[in-house]
């Protein structure tokens, strides 16, 4: 009997349980989209960050006390200490593999040009692919790690290219007072050897890099002689925001305790994962740079912190839209309950009678917003970071609880004026 | 006038008698104006709180000489150029080398507080130097002398035109801090300007000044452009790394919250409707009589209008200050400074609950008053 009159319930009146449905499932659909939003948005903002280039920069030890400080801000490699490149790849190996988002090797040295003026060159990787033993396929270097560069003239150089000529990007005022252009062939005298490169393309970096040349880097070691060796890496990382612990540990990693140490280390810090790379690259200093991985860290917050705000108001909203509606819809229904408690029914009766009509419809409502609310933060992701918003599992028990315990609190007062309801009274229509 | 008295008791009495229903009506448009008016503040305020945090990234613009320095009155009439409130940090910079121990170190000649302000992700271990005679030095420069905190020492100066007998200049220092940036700041020690003057012998000028200042990439640009162009003594330079990606950054975080806005909003405005529907739909019955008793179509909907209005009304203003609040205590929380009041905001809020509220009541009254009272009030 009690399943009949609620299916009866569901087929009489459903346009009234289609309206509260509906509502339910607008309710949950703001929930999971603001919850999955906010709980994605760190991931993204961070990756947004990368625009602002390298946050960490990896140097051989020694240089990294010695090099400018007697050449006066030279960047010419006097320790005769440098970085092997055949262990560039161990830097996607390290414990935070996933969060090293982009890097880049520089080599250093200066070129003679035809005319015997001298030109700074840098040998780097422009867009390299690397092939990772964990199978991850990745382009990394220059073109994304710089992406402030205006390309003025030209292209970005192409490291996939394959049409034999070697090539080299030129800096604005480089061009500028050698009077080059993007597509001629420059001769260029290094240390060791000199080759013919074509010039793809002139950038504005809007700084010193403005005046020098950038080649690939096996050719830039070529030219300078220094066949496997490397000056410094740029690394661009995914990090955390830094907190005591981090910074207590990247004075000095050995005054934490073991439990303090394991936390630290499985945490993406930006001194922890400098960490890392100073294990696996042999004779290395990997240092944050501050101006990036401060920046990124305070800015990384205050957005989280935002959509937070953001996210309790909108599920206040959805809740007590939710819970007004439910009340809404049950006081109307005084004269139905009215009648049933005229003809002998008890309140525990039609209380569970009402509170199971409403969560059926509910239930109907969540599943439907579910899906609706993940279609809502893929709209956003798309829209605004072009990528997915990746849905977590804890937004599911998240949004049920949250809509199971509105719809409760909205059955509340209806349910206490059901009970002190006299059947009289409303029948009569008072 | 009396028709008139008649329908405002009606539409008072109506509110008045009906407490619970219209508590519920009234909370519903209170709260979608409420974050109707609160995500909006919140949106238009937000590029402007932003900026600020990003100029943790420090100078975006650099002041460089025409010529040989920049005077202190040079920097003084190109900030003269920029809207005050806009400028967040000036630090001029003066390059001498001088000697510690012997061997040669760059010294930078500074105002601290001007530094800090433009650099504000500088780390320091220590204190930044306040009086004369004390200062920092950056972390590779530490290492390489042995410098700590407190730690005590002699930099000497070697003037260049030099001759046999002219003596060094030498100053004794303190050592309050130690500067950690990850760049080449490590390698060089900082001291305020009448230190470096009383070391070198020189006069003021700058050899570069950083500025930081709170606008977007265009307004830069127009400063910049006003600076080189009027002042002969000085360029000014963006520092196209910082202020290109804070706006990449910043356009992708306004069309987050701009979208996110929307999408809140308009779920919102649903929620809403649809429970003023459920509010009003309960009173088929009373419609249905009201037609019986010979009230036309129009009066009927006007006084159930009337009475949307008013609720929209109030619900709306309760509503714009509510969002307001919200607002401002998300403000506070976040960016730790206040919100500037929008009062167009009010009659916004007020105008677009009014509507909704009237929309959602049209749809049950078109329902009921299109029926035959008859069917009404038999209940079908």
């Amino acid at each position: 009997m009690f399943i009949r009159m609620i299916a009866k319930a569901f087929f009489r009146q459903w346009k009234k349980m289609a309206m509260i449905a509906f509502t339910i499932a607008l309710g949950a659909s703001l929930a999971t989209a603001m919850l999955s939003v906010m709980l994605d948005v760190g991931d993204k903002v961070n990756q947004e960050l990368k625009a602002y280039g390298a946050n960490i920069t990896v140097v051989p030890k020694g240089t990294s006390v010695l090099s400018s400080l007697y050449e006066m801000g030279e960047d010419e490699n006097i320790s005769g200490a440098y970085l092997k490149e055949e262990e560039l790849g161990k830097i996607k190996t390290i414990f935070w593999a996933f969060n090293i988002a982009d890097y880049a090797p520089f080599v250093n040295a200066e070129l003679t040009l035809d005319n015997g003026d001298t030109v700074k060159m840098r040998g780097t990787w422009f867009n390299h692919h690397l092939s990772l033993p964990t199978g991850e396929e990745l382009d990394a270097g220059v073109t994304s790690m710089r992406s402030w560069w205006d390309v003025i003239a030209g292209d970005w150089l192409d490291e996939q290219d394959d049409s034999g000529l070697m090539q080299a990007m030129v800096g604005r005022d480089l061009a500028e007072k050698e009077g080059l252009h993007a597509g001629d062939v420059l001769h260029l005298q290094g240390s060791s050897a000199d080759a013919e490169v074509k010039i793809t393309g002139i950038f504005d970096a809007g700084g010193d890099e403005d005046s020098e040349i950038y080649v690939p880097l096996d050719l830039a070691q070529d030219l300078a002689g220094l066949e496997g060796k490397i000056d410094s890496i740029e690394v661009s990382a995914l990090t955390t925001p830094d907190n005591e612990l981090a910074e207590k540990a990247a004075k000095d990693p050995s005054s934490l305790s073991v439990s303090q140490y394991e936390t630290w280390y499985c945490t993406a810090y930006v001194s922890s994962i400098c960490y890392q790379i100073e294990e696996v690259i042999s004779d290395s200093v990997a240092s944050a740079v501050r101006q990036v991985a401060d920046s990124e860290g305070q800015i990384l917050e205050k957005t989280q912190l935002l959509m937070v705000l953001i996210t309790i108001l909108s599920l206040i909203g959805a809740a007590l839209g939710i819970c007004n509606l439910v009340t809404a819809s049950v006081m109307e229904r005084s004269q139905e309950i009215g009648l049933m408690k005229a003809i002998g029914a008890h309140n525990i009766a039609i209380t569970a009678l009402v509170l199971t009509e409403i969560f059926c419809t509910a239930l109907i409502g969540t599943a439907l917003g579910f899906f609706a609310g993940i279609g809502f933060a893929q709209i956003i992701g798309h829209t605004v970071f072009q990528s997915a918003i990746s849905v977590k599992p804890m937004v599911v028990p998240i949004v049920i609880v949250l809509v199971a315990l509105v719809t409760l609190v909205g059955c509340i007062p209806a349910i206490r004026m059901l009970q002190s309801l006299r059947p009289t009274e409303v029948l009569h229509g008072r | 006038m009396k028709k008139r008295k008649m329908y405002f008791r009606m539409i008072t009495a109506s509110l008045l008698r009906r407490r619970s229903r219209m508590i519920i009506a009234l909370l519903a448009i209170a709260i979608g104006a409420t974050i109707l008016s609160g995500l909006l503040t919140i949106y238009i305020d937000v590029p402007r709180q932003m900026r600020t945090q990003f100029r943790n990234y420090g100078a975006n613009m650099i002041l460089t000489p025409a010529e040989e320095r920049i005077q202190p009155e040079a920097v003084a009439a190109a900030l003269s150029f920029i809207s005050q409130d806009e400028i967040v940090g000036v630090a001029p910079y003066r390059y001498e080398t001088v000697r510690i121990n012997d061997r040669p170190v760059l010294a930078a000649a500074t105002d601290m507080q001007g530094a800090k302000a433009a650099s504000p992700f500088w780390r320091v271990d220590g204190e930044w130097p306040d009086s004369d005679g004390e200062i920092m030095v950056g972390k590779n420069v530490a290492d390489l002398y042995l410098l700590r905190v407190g730690s005590k020492t002699t930099a000497t100066y070697m003037p260049e035109e030099a001759t046999e007998d002219t003596l060094d200049n030498s100053s004794d220092f303190t050592v309050t801090g130690i500067l950690d940036t990850g760049g080449k700041e490590e390698d060089y020690v900082y001291m305020s300007f009448a230190d470096m003057q009383q070391l070198t012998g020189k006069d003021k000028g700058y050899d570069v000044c950083e500025l930081s200042v709170s606008a977007d990439a265009e307004g830069l640009r127009a400063y910049a452009d006003r600076i080189t162009g009027e002042l002969s003594s000085v360029n000014a330079k963006l520092v196209k790394r910082v202020t290109q990606s804070e706006d990449t950054v910043l356009s992708k975080l306004q069309a987050l919250v701009l979208l996110v806005t929307v999408v809140v909003l308009m779920l919102t405005m649903i929620c809403v409707a649809t429970t003023m529907t459920a509010v009003v739909a309960e009173r088929r019955k009373e419609i249905g009589l009201r037609k019986a008793l010979g009230a036309s179509n129009s009066s009927i909907i006007a006084e159930f209008m009337g009475e949307g209005i008013v609720l929209g009304a109030v619900g709306g203003l309760l509503g714009a200050l509510l969002g307001f609040w919200f607002a401002q205590t998300v403000s506070v929380n976040v960016f730790n400074s206040s919100i500037v009041l929008m009062p167009w905001l009010v009659p916004v809020t007020l105008l677009a609950s009014v509507l909704v509220t009237a929309i959602a009541c049209m749809i049950p009254i078109r329902s009921a008053t299109d029926v035959d009272p008859a069917l009404v009030l038999k209940g079908e």
